[in-house]
């Protein structure tokens, strides 16, 4: 049972890492590989948030806003130049998650950081007492995935959004302002990274290198999810019950690795992933 | 691209000797710059050029053959922990030196063939590749953090026995080696067997197409820039004296790929600087500004990646070459070969088709297309658009393209081969739009067609061009024959197109496949196609098929005319039978409505 709430919460965690950076992929086929530094960007303002003696909850919105703020300027500045060029935007974008965070370091110091708690303490359940967070962070997949699925399917930037997807230069032919539509998208996809990582400063330590730990296994996730955020949750719980496995069985070291391997085979055996039509 | 303007002579010699000049006057240096540099600066500069030597290796996967690695880190790691595992556990003696030097080489290409494995296979993309060469340095990370007493975990090995050699002779030895493994990069990429690589990048469908798998080229230049990486990591075990995780990591794959695009990827002395000098003045300067330092060279390396693609090098090679007229490179004299001796026609068939089908979800394309071509025949492949002319040529040329039904070429089934295995069973194909090697001159281009029968020489350029004649009839034909040396990007539409049908003709193929050659051309370009496609077919005793909307084209040259109209093989028979049926009127110029 303590097995089946872990892969639970652990893939519900790595949904939540991965959301922003799909949201970015299914629609830009750019990989911000700044997602780490997002993911940091958003812990720091959790911490922002607490020196200002704000409620630990106002650094969510803080986060969602500030991340796409930068998202905006990023976009803007070097995202629109390497369209064309997509192995050359991982590398800029690598290029921008270095300054954010050595920006990071010289503003805060490269010390460990300390962060209100959301949410504490443990509930009873199934006879066990579980982390209220963990379960917390189960609910906040779900509403993640929920409003990005409501995005897409229904509004209007979201109907413009995938018709980007399936066809870009018919989209532009039709007069979609594809250039806008990137925009907002990216900007979208970089809050939503801010704000995985306020969720993320309970769980984890918050310093200036924090978000590179994650980067790697929420790129694998969404280069087997392709660009849907149904094949993300089913790869989410597919990865997260082998990281659980291995790591309760085998060792917490191949536990590590195990999505990055496993995603790296997936993608050999069927080069689309899950993101089967 | 190379200037090859020493390339002119016959023979090797020339091409190899102004890099093997600048080398010796650079391993001199390197040979009497310890007397000259403090003990800190020998120290950090022998890590420098070992690493610039590993950046050789990334700028020749990824600037050179385009594919983005992160990987060469954790060869190089798995050299140097193979080094030091052996100086620690298991002996010193002259025998396990040599025993770590091999296995430092050897383990590496292991892990690089099940890495070009991984990452190269037909039909995938530059970005699988990328993907696997990260996944790769965390995994071997992780191996050492979990190899316990073996690997020093994460503190690393330290304390082996190394080389007897005091600072200064490590210096020189890093130095050598880093001037060598330029060296050798620096002749090959000159050399016509380096031109696979901007081959592999510019087009590799084109590749295939020619019989040469760009997949195999990938991997094979995996496999051996891993086992360079190793023996880097050898020399790096030696020379510090001790390796840690960080030396495998994913992060020093990423730093190799900064020096590299700062340096200037697709050049040989912009990485090897890049390497040196960014290495060098980051232990220099990050005592002083650990953190600005490194926010200078990310945000440096935003730049260069958006505003100079190929970095300080290339900018600096572009300046040059505009303030002096490049010296073009000789053009190799063209040597005819003589005519294979061709079956005349009545042979077995060289195609056969039997109930073809192809579907794409509930949409049929294709359906029961049953034809046979035989030697000599020149069979035009006529229909409107939608037919599935083009769906057919790729399922003739492609066996892993999903289909029903058989496809024989040359009496052996073609389900499930690459491109590059039906090529070698004779085929050769023609795209619609000219598919050719744009970075490459029209002389390179032809040599690569013919380098799956001569093999490119790996050493320099050769000064002879064996092409056979109906090739050479193309070149004269439509003048380039006097533009050998020209860029391929500055040709113009029919040139490309003539060159590309040149480079097909080139494999002296049986069988060619040819998808509406004559489009957009000139009506005297148009006749010269039609003359050189009876040639091959009448005299030399090919087979054609040719897709091709021009009637009165086909009415010229065709011995046989193939009418596809809505998936389905309708009409098969002489040029007079079909081109003035009442079906082909109808459904081709719409003469039913008139």
């Amino acid at each position: 049972m303590l097995i089946l709430l872990d892969v639970v919460t652990t893939a519900a965690i790595l949904f939540i890492v991965s959301a922003g950076l799909l949201a970015i992929f299914g629609v830009l086929k750019i990989i911000n590989f700044a997602h780490g530094a997002w993911l940091t960007v958003g812990a720091y303002c959790a911490v922002v948030a607490a020196r200002l003696g704000l409620n630990p909850w106002a650094a969510l919105p803080l986060a969602f806003a500030v991340g796409a703020a930068l998202g905006t300027v990023a976009e803007w500045l070097i995202i629109r130049p390497l369209y064309r060029r997509p192995l050359d935007a991982i590398l800029a974008t690598w290029g921008l998650g270095i300054v954010i965070g050595q920006l990071i370091t010289l503003a805060f110091g490269r010390d460990v950081q300390i962060t209100p708690n959301l949410l504490g303490g443990t509930v009873a359940l199934f006879g066990l007492d579980y982390s209220l967070y963990r379960l917390f962070a189960v609910l906040a997949a779900v509403l993640i995935g929920g409003s990005c699925a409501a995005l897409l399917e229904g509004t209007r930037l979201g109907l413009k959004a995938r018709a980007v997807i399936m066809n870009e230069a018919l989209a532009r032919a039709l007069g979609i302002d594809t250039a806008r539509v990137r925009l907002a998208t990216f900007a979208i996809g970089a809050g939503l990274s801010a704000l995985a990582g306020v969720l993320l400063t309970p769980l984890t330590s918050v310093d200036p290198n924090m978000g590179v730990a994650w980067l790697i296994g929420a790129f694998m996730l969404v280069m087997v999810a392709g660009g849907s955020f149904a094949a993300l949750a089913v790869a989410c719980l597919v990865f997260g019950a082998v990281q659980v496995l291995v790591s309760t069985f085998v060792s917490p070291i191949l536990g590590s690795i195990s999505v990055a391997v496993l995603a790296a085979v997936v993608l050999r055996i069927s080069p689309r992933g899950f993101a089967r039509a | 691209m190379p200037d090859r303007s020493t390339a002119t002579r016959p023979g090797l010699a020339p091409a190899v000797l102004a890099p093997v000049a600048l080398a010796l006057a650079a391993a001199a240096l390197v040979w009497v710059a310890p007397e000259m540099l403090d003990t800190f600066s020998v120290n950090v500069l022998t890590r420098s050029l070992l690493y610039a030597a590993l950046a050789v290796t990334v700028d020749l996967l990824w600037g050179f053959t385009g594919i983005l690695t992160f990987g060469q880190a954790a060869f190089f790691g798995a050299g140097a922990y193979a080094t030091a595992i052996v100086l620690t556990h298991l002996g010193s003696s002259p025998a396990w030196v040599l025993a770590a030097l091999a296995l430092s080489v050897l383990v590496p290409m292991a892990l690089g063939a099940l890495v070009g494995w991984l990452s190269f296979h037909h039909g995938s993309t530059p970005l699988y590749a990328s993907v696997i060469s990260l996944v790769f340095p965390i995994v071997v990370t992780q191996l050492v953090y979990s190899g316990g007493e073996w690997t020093g975990s994460s503190s690393g090995l330290v304390g082996y026995d190394t080389l007897p050699l005091d600072l200064p002779g490590f210096f020189r030895l890093a130095g050598i080696f880093a001037v060598l493994v330029a060296l050798g990069a620096w002749v090959f990429v000159r050399s016509d067997a380096g031109k696979l690589l901007v081959a592999v990048r510019d087009n590799d469908a084109r590749c295939s197409y020619l019989g040469i798998s760009p997949t195999r080229v990938s991997a094979l230049l995996t496999v051996a820039l891993a086992g360079v990486a190793g023996l880097t990591g050898f020399l790096f075990a030696q020379a510090s004296g001790v390796v840690a995780p960080e030396n495998t990591g994913f992060l020093f794959g990423t730093e190799l790929v900064i020096w590299v695009a700062l340096g200037g990827r697709g050049t040989v002395l912009g990485p090897v600087l890049g390497a040196v000098a960014i290495d060098y003045a980051g232990a220099t300067l990050s005592g002083d500004l650990p953190f600005l330092w490194q926010l200078i060279l990310g945000s440096a390396f935003v730049v260069v990646i958006i505003l100079l693609p190929d970095g300080l090098a290339g900018a600096i090679r572009r300046g040059w070459t505009r303030v002096n007229a490049r010296r073009d490179a000789a053009a190799p004299a063209v040597v005819a070969l003589p005519a294979a001796g061709a079956a005349a026609g009545g042979a077995e068939p060289l195609l056969v088709v039997t109930g073809l089908g192809k579907r794409y979800g509930s949409l049929s394309v294709l359906d029961g297309i049953d034809l046979a071509v035989r030697p000599g025949e020149l069979v035009s492949l006529v229909g409107p658009n939608g037919a599935g002319k083009t769906t057919l040529m790729r399922c003739l040329s492609d066996g892993t393209e999903p289909y029903q039904g058989s496809v024989q070429v040359a009496g052996r089934n073609t389900r499930g081969m690459t491109p590059e295995r039906i090529v070698a069973l004779g085929l050769g194909r023609k795209f619609q739009v000219a598919s050719v090697f744009d970075s490459l001159s029209v002389a390179d281009c032809l040599r690569l067609a013919r380098a799956a029968r001569d093999r490119p020489s790996p050493l320099g350029a050769a000064a002879t061009l064996r092409l056979p004649a109906a090739s050479l009839d193309i070149l004269r034909l439509t003048g380039l024959d006097t533009a050998l040396v020209t860029p391929v990007r500055l040709l113009s539409h029919g040139q490309r197109q003539a060159l590309e049908l040149a480079m097909v003709v080139a494999l002296e193929p049986k069988l060619i496949l040819l998808d509406e050659p004559t489009a957009g051309l000139t009506k005297a370009e148009r006749t010269t196609i039609g003359t050189i496609l009876r040639r091959l077919t009448a005299d030399l005793g090919c087979a054609a098929v040719l897709v091709e909307h021009d009637l009165d084209f086909v009415r010229e040259i065709s011995t046989r005319v193939v009418v596809l109209h809505g998936g389905r093989l309708v009409l098969d028979g002489t040029v007079a039978e079909v081109v003035d049926s009442d079906l082909v009127r109808a459904v081709y110029a719409g003469a039913a409505h008139a």
